[in-house]
């Protein structure tokens, strides 16, 4: 008993240690922001000392780059995860609930779309929008973005909606509903959990989205988190201090999401990689 | 009846059609077209723009020079290396973690889980950038390290040395995706059977023979999952790389997708870029057929 004790706490102590390890780094950032330009030099790793909120002020205070990228990445984002859950969900009910034949055909096409990245298309694709006039647009990175997540998302849904009962479906259409009815007083109300989990995988693969912003936006105006933090380090190569403060509030909003949320957030990531 | 059942089958058609139609035309435009359109520039000697006809028609020549090029063999060889890297030493601490941290109800395991994870979700290219603070050559970790231990002022610089600069990436990768493949070893330790694990620990067994006879072959379809998902990721590795220097210094750092950007995007050489991107699209594709035949197969 005594052993299994002892056990339990150089496991508490160990575990411990990892985890200051693997957050110092975010740490290190966290606290950079706070620290003067001589402090960032002088003692990179250690406690603001004294604090200063100066560095914070002068890029929130600053009309453009900040509050743009957070915008553009707010804009694309959000855009892509509409498109992706419409059209996904539209879809996976037609390979789920309408009997149909070429059914299977149909979903496995969209779901060799897993074997494709977005790195072995990026080329074609960059002369494809640059044909429809969308490279330098935001639309570009959000079409592009939304079809590379559809297969996914289709294959997550129908999983799912292939679970409800049939019953369901013919008890509404004998009182008279239609398909449509059908959609939206029991589907969509059952499938919040799923679509929760479908919004979170687009939503982290969009906001983080960085080779193809790289390539289809041209323009600071439009240039989105990662974009303009790749720039800003380059402009501000000695002035870690701001770097620091820069990506601590790029990555505030993040940070709130993910511990509020932990566990859907790390549940639906990894749902979305087995079922993958 | 029987023309109502028609009319039916002609209305469940239509609702098919227009349900389907949004998601079909995006993935076939914006990602099926595109696949195959690669595929075809590949053999052509083509700047992506004009016609490709019969003179810049190039058949295999852009492969043949891949394959000739020293940098597209760095390249070749540092996906190799994170792919061996990853499985010796990256997956194996996944799952010590998941020991640590995923069963029982240790105190703070639930907190410890998520800064574990975190790295996951950090955008890469913001986690290159903090590691290049942290590589820093006049006041970061490794010069501070080298001045407290040694007691020299030398400046450590990992990333501006070709023959440290991808290690010092690897680590970064290393901890950037640690937890998510321990994750996947905290769901799979659920299904570890309890009463197995009892019954072994009353027949006298260990703890590291528990651990390799017992939770380890009631994980396999787990482990295999995390393999499959840590050589495909490999292939594809970009954003880190891009963000600690971009292929450099002097391409010692190029990956696959960074040799696609700095050889076929930014020289306008479509052909060739695409010939690499149709490379990458086959080494995962041949991994997927031969892991599914031979490894996952074998389990069923």
């Amino acid at each position: 008993m005594v052993t299994k004790k002892r056990y339990e706490v150089i496991r508490f102590i160990l575990s411990a240690i990892i985890a200051f390890i693997m957050f110092y780094p975010i740490l290190t950032v966290l606290m950079g922001g706070f620290k003067e330009k001589g402090q960032i030099f002088s003692d990179p790793f250690g406690i603001p000392n004294p604090p200063t909120l100066q560095t914070f002020g002068e890029i929130l205070g600053a009309t453009g780059t900040y509050w743009t990228l957070i915008f553009n990445s707010v804009y694309i984002t959000g855009a892509t995860i509409a498109i992706v859950i419409v059209f996904a969900m539209l879809a996976s009910a037609a390979l789920s609930r309408i009997r149909i034949r070429g059914q299977k055909a149909l979903f496995n096409f969209f779901i060799m779309g897993l074997l494709f990245p977005l790195t072995v298309a990026i080329l074609p694709l960059f002369l494809q929008l640059r044909s429809f006039g969308l490279i330098g647009s935001r639309w570009g990175v959000i079409l592009t973005q939304a079809a590379f997540n559809l297969p996914i998302s289709i294959f997550i849904l129908t999983g799912f909606f292939r679970q409800i009962p049939f019953e369901l479906q013919d008890a509404c259409s004998i009182d008279g509903g239609t398909i449509l009815t059908f959609f939206r007083k029991i589907m969509i109300p059952l499938s919040t959990p799923v679509l929760a989990t479908v919004t979170i995988i687009v939503f982290v693969a969009s906001w983080n989205q960085f080779m193809l912003p790289l390539l289809v936006l041209s323009d600071t105006s439009h240039f989105t988190i990662p974009l303009g933090v790749m720039q800003y380090q380059g402009q501000y190569a000695s002035g870690w201090n701001q770097i620091m403060a820069f990506i601590t509030l790029s990555i505030l909003p993040v940070i709130i999401f993910y511990f509020a949320l932990q566990r859907y957030v790390i549940d639906g990531l990894t749902a979305g990689a087995v079922k993958g | 009846m029987i023309s109502k059942r028609k009319a039916g089958a002609t209305q469940n058609l239509i609702m098919f059609v227009l349900f389907i139609a949004p998601a079909l035309i995006l993935f076939s435009v914006f990602v099926v077209a595109p696949v195959f359109q690669g595929a075809f520039y590949s053999l052509f000697n083509w700047k992506g723009a004009g016609p490709l006809n019969r003179e810049n028609f190039a058949g295999i020549e852009n492969f043949t020079r891949l394959f000739a090029d020293k940098y597209f063999k760095t390249a070749l060889w540092n996906n190799m290396k994170v792919i061996i890297f990853s499985l010796i030493f990256q997956l194996p601490a996944a799952f010590i973690f998941a020991l640590l941290i995923g069963r029982g109800k240790t105190r703070g395991s639930v907190l410890f889980r998520s800064l574990y994870f975190f790295p996951y979700i950090l955008t890469e290219i913001i986690a290159g950038v903090i590691w290049k603070f942290i590589y820093n050559p006049q006041f970061g970790l490794m010069t501070q390290l080298a001045s407290f231990f040694a007691d020299t002022k030398r400046e450590i610089a990992l990333l501006a040395d070709p023959s440290t600069a991808f290690n010092a990436i690897f680590v970064v990768l290393f901890w950037k995706y640690i937890g998510f493949h321990m994750i996947l070893y905290i769901a799979g330790l659920q299904n570890v059977p309890t009463e197995l694990e009892d019954a072994a620990v009353i027949d006298g067994a260990n703890r590291l023979q528990v651990i390799r006879n017992v939770i380890i072959p009631s994980m396999k379809g787990v482990i295999s999952i995390s393999i499959f998902l840590s050589v495909t990721g490999a292939f594809n590795v970009f954003d880190v790389v891009w963000a600690m220097g971009q292929g450099g210094p002097v391409h010692s750092t190029e990956t696959l997708v960074t040799y696609l950007y700095n050889f076929g995007y930014k020289r306008f050489a479509f052909g060739y870029g695409s010939a690499v991107a149709i490379v990458i699209f086959l080494l995962c594709l041949a991994f997927n057929f031969l892991y599914q035949k031979y490894i996952v197969g074998e389990e069923n």
